[in-house]
């Protein structure tokens, strides 16, 4: 048994959170779901507007956007507020506003693939770890070689084998899910699996399968909640990451990490180039962290 | 951070005279963080390079002393020793070649101080110098010269200019310091091989390759390759050009990110590069202390390749509308900061084969280019388009894409990394088109031909091939090098055939930018972009 | 506790060759081999032939993997293929890069989150705690190509005070060497800075909540002394373990950290040798990574069983 790693936070949020005062504990009738009461903090109402508000504007991309994502003119790294362009353009003369927009919505569709399919993944392997103790060994084996690996470098290799777009990006970031959503899980699943309605369940005839479908998971998943909140962000954070490497989705088409990494060398001439994407990339994370934390917090409750 | 570097009040007093504000903020901004680390009263990494433009300007007499410093975007690869690399700075300080072009390709004596060529073009006799030696003491000697020769024949060593080394096929010393080179057949380009290759030391050549041991006979020896870091060299005290060279030493100190190395150049902490990015030359060019040198030599080519096996690019009317449809102009401008000229033929300025005509053979015209297509049967085309997986390559590959759209041509990018895309450039395995870069455009125009994988008259990456060509390529290489006359036509009639035939789309010869602190004088480059500093010194 | 560690060690052993076979086989299954890229753009088939064979690529994988292993176990890593060197000294140069990056960052982890953490559960002002708050949210959710961008931004391009990037040998001019490790330095220590600081926050708060320190206040021993002497040790421990794995995300971070700082630490070393189809360079070092990995987890395990008896016997 590795106690350590099984309790590990697959990122900074799932850690266990102190007994301090809930932020919703003055109200007078608590929701009866915590996620509810969770969601109705100030903490995640501000996540949720950033968030909403991001979505929203990749959403209308198409009804936004001036401009085609792609086309290009003369007029190379105009400024702020040039009329036409609002967010300036870039070097090949490419509205700037259109691009973060498309990029948000590229990034949307990155991640509502890689996340779902790495949750479930990594519930399936921790699903075959609380079959069996062999099973068990050699998940953990697994996690851990998934964990050990540096990403990146693995990114670029998946990258060179299976050539660009989108499919390598989703295919990382979704291995890179894997372990904690599983990690997660079987630890949830061994938790609840010592609790003595479990026990009762079991001497009262009901079969293996069955206690854990009825009574284990629906416990046990509790915290892949605030995992997929979580794993968004990471998401994103790895789309950028792939992009500023250079092996991201196919140019031209733009994603927030991408239209960022190209403006790296104008940050001296034209620092607005970086504007929109940084302003945009970081709403988005703050947003979804903001809501992981509430969830988290009144979870842990 | 708050913490740690307190928004404290500028503590050093200020340059008199009104300070700019951006001055005090750097001043207020440097001072608190040079306290927060416990370091005021230090260098400053950042600051103003130390020299005073009056004192640099004034100073004009060569000065010995000083260590120069050199950024370098990618290290010193040392199995790439003897073949054209992006790296080739080296060469020329720690090793000689046989001769040096002039301007016009005309060569100077180096190693070789002169040289005859028999009647028929079969021979050429060296006469060598005999007061060289070599940074391990021994004396330099015509049995280094057949070593040399018989080194970049092999095909290990990579040498693009391996065609014209093989074509020695017989070598007769006369003495220590006179030499025979007997050829198979005459070659145009053999002062092209002279230029390229370097005069190393035979005994140590297997740890020259895996940088151990780098031991030759020019001004500078090798003191340490720290790899990734860059080279440390000293100047060699017994150097066979009398006082040379000024400086005590040269340091090639790799930058590879494009806004370090220019605040390396910036901070004085290096004084020469030859690689700060086109399109970052504008910051460069409002610091007074830098200057900018363009040369016409050409620093490669961008090109556009077009595999003739795809239907319908085995079409020559296809081709000829991609030729047609591209915005040189506009890429020049937006993807290499506008230092280069737009031309649709391989060769730079300074090239025997230049002219203007053939540079601007194609410009951008959308209308022809449609027409074109329209004439041979096609309205829309799909086709791919590999290039290199970096921010340049991507930039000018996008623009590629988008012109081509504008005449029906849709492309979708492939970027491909660096080994990935060579192996398929060398196995012809190219997709319909790609674009990349070539170099040997700036020495004999026939060099291109035979040197250049993608020019190649009998196997290329296109998989073009034609008895035209061919028979006009090797007319031009195996010409007597006396036979001036007739070369000319010759060149005309291979650009004739590149511009017609468009496998290769010539876009943008590229400029090749020499940035350097006002107080580096006497850098000169030969041909294959090696640094020659023996006369370069720093006031 | 020997025979915990003997008992972990096969898995972890189990890892190690994994990782060994599948860095090997996804490094041959990439386009492109040490040969190619060697030869350059302009070369011809021939030369590529004649470098494949010089370096031994023609061999069978299963001998050129039973080779590569051999050399790991003599100690003997060989030359690099295309970068140049010896691999041994790649890694090391590389290494030491990367260490003093990682062990400037743990500085700042270790300032910033205790700071972060102490101010955060004792200010008085609720002005104070709140900024702290926002400030590790913020550091929290920046992912360091955001942050790293802003610093350059701040630093480099208004400011002016900091180089953007690029490194200078610490023990060649320590002054210029402190101006370059900062930006990166401190870009890879904000996420792990922040939550250390949540971290020793929530524990400082759950030890001051217990009932003896209750008491303790009740008769009248000074808040600071109870802060230093009980809550903060009482803190400790668990962050002891927080920091060891915080260590391998930093190694971890460092890759994209270096990529945007031009470091010339480790991940730029694996990534120019990925690039080059190095394979000595790349194979060497991705399993000194894992091993890295697996060494830290066995390590930070040990720790806790040394701290919690009940593990041991599990």
């Amino acid at each position: 048994m590795t106690p350590t790693p099984d309790l590990a936070p697959a990122s900074p949020e799932a850690l266990p959170d102190s007994l301090r005062k809930p932020v919703g504990a003055r109200k007078a009738v608590r929701p009866r779901h915590p996620y509810r009461a969770a969601l109705s903090t100030a903490r995640a109402r501000t996540g949720l507007v950033l968030v909403g508000v991001v979505v929203l504007a990749g959403l209308l991309a198409p009804v936004l956007a001036g401009h085609g994502p792609t086309d290009q003119s003369g007029q190379s790294l105009a400024a702020l507020g040039t009329p036409g362009h609002p967010l300036g353009t870039d070097d090949l003369g490419r509205d700037l506003l259109s691009r973060v927009l498309y990029g948000i919505r590229a990034d949307l569709g990155i991640i509502a693939i890689a996340v779902p399919l790495g949750a479930a993944l990594g519930c399936l392997f921790a699903l075959a770890a609380a079959a069996h103790p062999v099973a068990d060994t050699l998940v953990q084996r697994v996690f851990d070689l998934i964990l050990a690996f540096p990403g990146l470098i693995l990114a670029l290799a998946v990258t060179a084998i299976l050539g660009p777009g989108r499919l390598p990006v989703v295919l990382v970031i979704a291995l890179a899910e894997i372990p904690a959503f599983g990690r997660l899980l079987r630890g949830g699943i061994l938790v609840q699996r010592e609790r003595e309605y479990v026990t009762a369940a079991r001497v009262g005839g009901s079969s293996g399968p069955r206690v854990l479908v009825r009574h284990i998971l629906p416990n046990a998943a509790d915290p892949l909640i605030v995992q997929i909140a979580v794993s968004l962000t990471v998401a994103v954070f790895i789309e950028g990451a792939m992009s500023f490497l250079g092996v991201g989705v196919r140019p031209p088409e733009p994603t927030l990490g991408s239209v960022l990494s190209q403006s790296m060398p104008y940050l001296d001439q034209a620092p607005h180039f970086a504007a929109g994407p940084l302003i945009t990339v970081t709403a988005l994370v703050l947003g979804l962290s903001l809501i992981a934390e509430a969830l988290n917090r009144e979870t842990r409750r | 951070m708050t913490e740690l570097f307190p928004a404290s009040p500028p503590l050093s007093p200020l340059p008199a005279g009104g300070p700019s504000r951006r001055t005090a903020l750097r001043a207020a901004g440097g001072g608190s963080l040079l306290l927060g680390l416990g370091l005021a009263g230090c260098r400053s990494a950042v600051s103003e390079a130390s020299s005073d433009p009056k004192k640099a300007a004034a100073g004009a007499a060569p000065k010995r002393g000083g260590v120069l410093s050199v950024a370098i975007n990618a290290d010193f690869t040392p199995a790439l020793l003897f073949a054209q690399s992006g790296q080739s700075l080296q060469q020329r300080l720690i090793y000689n070649t046989l001769t040096r072009y002039d301007g016009d390709l005309t060569p100077k004596p180096e190693l070789a101080t002169s040289w005859t060529y028999a009647k028929d073009g079969r021979s050429i006799t060296l006469n060598l110098r005999d007061d060289v030696t070599f940074h391990d003491g021994r004396a330099f000697t015509a049995d280094d010269v057949i070593f040399a020769v018989k080194n970049l024949q092999n095909p290990v060593r990579a040498a693009q200019l391996r065609s014209t080394a093989a074509a020695v096929t017989g070598f007769e010393k006369r003495g220590d310091h006179e030499l025979v080179l007997k050829l198979a057949h005459p070659v145009n380009n053999l002062f092209d091989l002279f230029e390229f290759m370097i005069i190393t030391d035979e005994k140590t050549v297997e740890d020259a390759v895996t940088g151990k041991k780098l031991i030759g006979t020019g001004p500078f020896r090798l003191k340490k390759w720290s790899p990734g870091s860059g080279l440390t060299l000293t100047r060699n005290d017994r150097y066979w050009q009398p006082d040379r060279p000024y400086l005590d030493g040269v340091e090639l100190r790799v930058i590879p990110q494009a806004d370090a190395l220019i605040s390396s150049l910036r901070s004085g902490q290096s004084q020469l590069s030859f690689h700060v990015p086109g399109k970052s030359l504008g910051t460069v060019k409002s610091d007074p202390r830098l200057k900018i040198t363009d040369y016409d030599t050409g620093a490669g080519a961008v090109y556009l390749g077009v595999n003739t096996t795809v239907a319908p690019l085995n079409d020559r009317a296809v081709r000829q509308a991609l030729a047609w449809a591209i915005d040189r102009e506009r890429l020049l401008a937006q993807t290499l900061g506008g230092y280069g000229i737009a031309s649709a033929a391989p060769w730079p300025k300074s090239s025997p084969a230049f002219s203007e005509a053939h540079r601007t053979h194609y410009t951008h015209n959308p209308g022809k280019a449609r027409e074109l297509l329209r004439s041979a049967g096609h309205r829309k085309l799909e086709l791919p388009l590999l290039h290199i997986a970096l921010p340049g390559d991507t930039a000018i590959a996008e623009s590629i894409q988008y012109d081509l759209k504008q005449i029906g041509v849709h492309v979708t990018l492939e970027p491909t990394d660096g080994a990935a895309a060579q192996k398929k450039l060398i196995a012809q395995q190219m997709p319909a088109l790609w674009s990349m870069g070539h170099g040997f455009a700036q020495v004999q125009p026939s060099t291109l031909a035979v040197s250049a994988y993608p020019f190649n008259e009998a196997k290329n990456t296109s998989e073009y091939r034609s008895a035209a060509y061919t028979k006009v390529v090797r007319e031009a290489w195996t010409k007597p090098e006396s036979g001036v006359a007739g070369a000319n036509t010759l060149h005309e009639k291979i650009s004739g055939i590149l511009l017609e035939e468009a496998f290769i789309i010539d876009l943008v010869v590229r400029g090749q930018v020499q940035v350097n602190a006002d107080r580096l004088h006497g850098v000169t480059q030969n041909k294959f972009s090696y640094l020659n500093l023996d006369d370069a010194y720093l006031v | 506790m020997r025979s915990y560690l003997l008992r972990r060690l096969p898995s972890a052993l189990l890892v190690l060759f994994a990782a060994s076979f599948l860095i090997f086989a996804i490094l041959r299954l990439v386009p492109g081999d040490p040969a190619t890229s060697l030869a350059g753009p302009d070369a011809s088939p021939a030369t590529v032939a004649a470098i494949r064979d010089r370096l031994g690529l023609d061999a069978p994988l299963l001998s050129q993997y039973a080779h590569w292993i051999g050399s790991l176990l003599t100690g003997d890593l060989g030359p690099s293929y295309a970068i140049g060197g010896d691999v041994s000294d790649l890694i090391g140069d590389g290494l030491g890069a990367t260490t003093e990056l990682t062990l400037a960052a743990l500085l700042f982890v270790i300032l910033l989150g205790t700071a972060f953490g102490i101010l955060g559960a004792t200010s008085r002002s609720r002005w104070i705690r709140s900024a702290i708050r926002v400030t590790t949210t913020a550091a929290l959710a920046a992912p360091p190509f955001v942050s790293g961008v802003l610093l350059v931004v701040l630093f480099a391009v208004v400011l002016g005070v900091l180089p953007p990037g690029g490194r200078v040998a610490f023990f060649d001019a320590p002054d210029l060497a402190a101006q370059y490790l900062l930006l990166p330095a401190l870009c890879l220590a904000l996420p792990s800075a922040a939550v250390l600081g949540r971290y020793l926050k929530d524990g400082i708060e759950r030890a001051l909540a217990e009932d003896c320190i209750r008491t303790a206040t009740a008769a009248g021993i000074a808040p600071r002394r109870l802060l230093w002497r009980h809550a903060l040790p009482g803190a400790l421990p668990p962050v002891v373990t927080l920091l060891g794995m915080q260590t391998g995300h930093l190694l971890g971070g460092a890759v994209l950290v270096e990529a945007i700082f031009a470091w010339p630490g480790l991940g730029q070393l694996a990534e120019q040798g990925l690039q080059r189809r190095d394979y000595p360079v790349v194979q060497d070092l991705l399993l000194l990574l894992v091993a890295a990995f697996v060494v830290v987890q066995l390590l930070t395990d040990l720790v806790h069983a040394w701290l919690d008896p009940r593990i041991r016997w599990e």
